[in-house]
């Protein structure tokens, strides 16, 4: 009983220790996406559909698709990642976690120039979308979303 | 036979007579002193009788006194009871006044503090963009804007004039 005690206690301050390292670990999904108009749209990727209404609603498109994509479990709120397409790249650098969500650097490029750069705090519960360059009959979107 | 102290409380209290009487104050050294000595006495006798008759009561006049007490206790009483739901109801009202008063204060400020919230200050619940900006060099017409679909809960960064790019950067 006396030997397994401290056994206890260890794993007691073990399992709270995961708790508590779960209940901070959050991940941030970082899309590229292509919104257009087609006359047969395809479903929207589940990644979106929180954001479905605004998305149709502000941009006036009725297909989405994602050509690149991330998703970071944010441990620290200071890691940086890269959300890639063929042709772009959005650089996503954590600068740290506020009560709210997190402070984050981003910037898209296309192939290597820079075309936008902005910083934001991104909510945990309210998704950032910005709107990128003209592409073909479509538009560029960026999406981040707290999951 | 009656001791001297005996026949000195009679004759003072004058219940001698006959021979007795005579044979007692024959005995008596100085007449006229036991005469003073009498005198004296009865006239204690009659004050101490009037005085304590003053402070006894008949009857009657007991019963009187009792019931005039009680009846003057009672209004005491009645009195008292009728200031105590007097002061209840006035506390309770006040209480009512105080309540809705409170009630009143902190709607106004209410009011007021949602007056004073900023409608345009970004919202602590909502992503906010700090700043932006994109390449003159590359884009020089371009530029930039920020809102939030609060119904949504989504915040965007809307530019225009970026350089378009052909379909095929489109690609995955």
């Amino acid at each position: 009983m006396a030997r397994s005690l401290p056994l206890l206690t260890a794993f007691i301050a073990l399992i709270m220790s995961a708790a508590a390292d779960l209940h901070g670990a959050e991940t941030v999904w970082s899309g590229l996406v292509i919104a257009e108009n087609v006359a047969q749209p395809q479903p929207i990727p589940p990644e979106l559909t929180r954001i479905e209404r605004p998305l149709k609603h502000l941009f006036g498109y009725n297909q989405f698709q994602v050509i690149g994509q991330s998703r970071k479990t944010l441990q620290t709120g200071q890691e940086d990642w890269l959300a890639t397409s063929k042709f772009f790249g959005l650089h996503v650098d954590a600068q740290g976690e506020t009560e709210a969500g997190y402070v984050l650097n981003l910037k898209l490029y296309k192939e290597k120039e820079l075309l936008l750069e902005t910083d934001a705090k991104l909510n945990k519960r309210s998704p950032l979308i910005i709107k990128g360059p003209q592409v073909g009959s479509g538009q560029l979107l960026l999406v981040l979303v707290v999951q | 036979m009656k001791t001297f102290e005996e026949k000195w409380t009679a004759w003072l209290d004058g219940q001698l007579s006959g021979r007795e009487l005579t044979e007692f104050e024959a005995s008596l050294p100085d007449k006229a002193a036991a005469d003073a000595e009498r005198a004296e006495a009865k006239k204690l006798g009659t004050l101490l009788k009037r005085e304590l008759s003053a402070q006894a009561l008949t009857n009657d006049e007991f019963f009187s006194h009792q019931v005039h007490e009680r009846i003057a206790r009672e209004s005491a009483s009645q009195s008292r009871e009728r200031y105590a739901e007097v002061s209840t109801w006035w506390t309770i009202r006040r209480l009512l006044w105080t309540g809705t008063a409170s009630l009143a204060v902190f709607l106004v400020f209410a009011v007021f503090v949602i007056r004073d919230k900023n409608p345009a200050e970004p919202s602590q619940y909502l992503t906010q963009i700090l700043n932006a900006r994109v390449d003159p060099v590359v884009s020089p017409n371009a530029t930039v804007s920020m809102f939030e679909a609060k119904e949504d809960r989504v915040t965007v960064l809307w530019t225009e004039g970026l350089q378009s790019l052909p379909a095929d950067y489109a690609a995955k």
